[in-house]
């Protein structure tokens, strides 16, 4: 009996921050995000980019473009490494390849999101800009560093690099308007969140199983953990539903579009739409909301539709969900799992470990964010609910940052493949840069914020 | 005939893998078919991306999948 009074919680911290993270998180945040970062994948001539990465570019215009491509290109990593390896051998060298590695694990739409509304926008936004600016920054310095080198090594060149890619406009307008139902979703600003009308549904059974859920998964604010409604535990029903779907209507969809394709595709707004909705639970009725959210998302979910149907090909549509689906496929199974973990350690780890480690921003602090981020490996995304578990457990800000920034930058991974492509020794004095400058980023970070 | 799919295993480069196959079958030609995973010998093609698919030595397509047609033109010496 002591053992199992000593799990339960553990398990419990476990399965609330599983059932809360898809209820609150996954919905507004991350399903827009997969569309937006397979559209980006499939609907963005890689050539728009690459044109400014060739040999002959000047540097004022490789650096900013490879940080620009890191941010948009590099969703995932099959795309990082052999575009890192081109721009290297084959294009603007190694400072701007340099520049594109760093940027590409840390910063893209997933990351940034996710990060937002997991941990706060100032997180994400130091994420941002700190890695754009130290990303060209640590370029510049391996450049300078191994210049002699760099001279002397006979680079190929490819024609590639001139080929010149312009973006069409309906690309570009189905891009603004992902993004916005990105935003629009996670903003909490009254206009989107206040109810503009309330419907009531007369019901019985709400307040039987929100003090079910209440009982089950507890919430303990002490620790973080946010408790489970009645329109999260909806809202799980719903996803577990388009997961199924999805199996049968996105597998094949490059090739065709079948009706489970597109009965996903409404399951999906219409979670959007609930999502959007305030519940509440009342004794004898629930009460749901219509707010500017609601709204604005309804919109916006219409027009891509109508953009998606009249000005692009059934094939590109299609690519587009495969591509989607596959990100989906890759990532939340680990990142579920990671949840799960993340979750359960919270109930394990002694508070005052991390505050004693971590809880004030000395250069010190930092440095063991950073270590902490390079000698463990989380897959892409999972870095996010482990930072959170660090936050709610007394982690200052700053070297949770640095933590941030070093864990998907440094994984043994990345670092084996970056040796086979620029050797032993710059990738020692990369990795040592890296280092240094998240450290730092964590440390002035922190002290901008206290 | 000879064809190779450049890329180191991502689900991308085993569907073009998978169409590849297909076109094969589907035209009833025998070929064989390569994967190339290795970084350095990928890098021997002038790609920027995988996965890539190259027949008898000559890139055909690079950072995309193409179509299963356009695969089949390719197989058939029209493309």
């Amino acid at each position: 009996m002591e053992s199992i009074n000593g799990i339960l919680p553990v398990v419990q911290s476990g399965l609330g921050s599983l059932a809360a993270y898809l209820a609150a998180h996954v919905i507004l945040c991350l399903l827009p995000a997969f569309f937006t970062a397979g559209a980006l994948m499939t609907l963005l001539p890689k050539e728009a980019i690459t044109r400014y990465l060739g040999k002959d570019a000047p540097k004022w215009i490789s650096y900013p473009a490879s940080a620009l491509g890191g941010f948009v290109l590099a969703v995932c990593s099959c795309t990082i490494m052999p575009l890192f390896a081109s721009i290297y051998k084959k294009g603007a060298g190694l400072g701007p390849a340099i520049t594109f590695l760093f940027v590409g694990p840390a910063v893209n739409i997933l990351a940034i999101s996710f990060t937002g509304v997991q941990i706060g926008l100032d997180i994400a936004l130091a994420r941002i800009i700190l890695s754009l600016i130290f990303g060209i920054i640590i370029g510049l310095l391996m450049e300078r560093i191994f210049r002699r080198e760099e001279a002397a090594r006979v680079a190929a060149s490819s024609a590639l690099f001139s080929k010149s890619g312009k973006i069409p406009g309906r690309n570009l307008a189905l891009f603004a308007l992902l993004v916005s139902i990105l935003i629009i979703g996670t903003l909490q600003i009254p206009f989107l969140t206040d109810s503009m009308f309330d419907i009531s549904i007369p019901s019985d059974w709400g307040k039987t199983l929100q003090s079910w859920l209440e009982k089950f998964i507890p919430a303990n604010p002490d620790l973080g953990i946010e408790g489970v409604s009645v329109q999260g535990i909806f809202l799980v029903g719903l996803l577990v539903l388009i997961t199924a779907g999805a199996f049968k209507g996105f597998g094949n969809v490059d090739s065709e579009i079948t009706g489970w394709t597109i009965a996903s595709l409404i399951l999906i707004v219409l979670t959007l739409l609930f999502a959007s909705m305030p519940v509440t639970v009342n004794s004898n009725h629930l009460t749901l909301g219509f707010t500017g959210r609601f709204a604005i998302e309804l919109i916006f979910i219409l027009a891509i539709w109508a953009l998606a149907k009249n000005k692009f090909s059934t094939r590109e549509v299609g690519l587009w969900l495969w591509e989607t689906w596959r990100f989906v496929r890759q990532i939340m199974p680990l990142l579920l799992a990671g949840v799960f973990g993340a979750g359960m350690a919270r109930g394990l780890i002694p508070a005052n470990w991390i505050e004693m480690l971590a809880g004030r921003n000395t250069i010190w602090a930092n440095l063991v964010g950073v270590l902490f981020g390079v000698f463990m490996y989380f897959p892409t995304l999972v870095e996010v609910p482990v930072a959170q578990t660090f936050l709610s457990l007394g982690m200052h800000r700053g070297p949770l940052l640095a933590y941030l920034l070093a864990d998907p930058e440094l994984s043994v991974q990345s670092v084996l493949i970056t040796n086979t492509v620029i050797g032993k020794k710059k990738t020692a004095v990369y990795v040592i840069l890296v280092i240094i400058f998240s450290t730092l980023s964590g440390w002035i970070f922190g002290m901008l914020i206290t | 005939m000879v064809i190779k799919i450049l890329g180191g295993g991502c689900p991308k480069c085993e569907k073009l893998e998978k169409l590849a196959k297909e076109a094969l079958t589907d035209l009833n030609i025998e070929a064989q078919v390569i994967k190339v995973k290795n970084m350095q010998d990928i890098l021997q093609y002038d790609i920027l991306e995988t996965p890539a698919l190259v027949l008898d030595e000559v890139v055909k397509s690079s950072g995309r999948i193409p179509a299963k047609e356009e695969i089949m033109n390719w197989l058939e010496g029209i493309g």
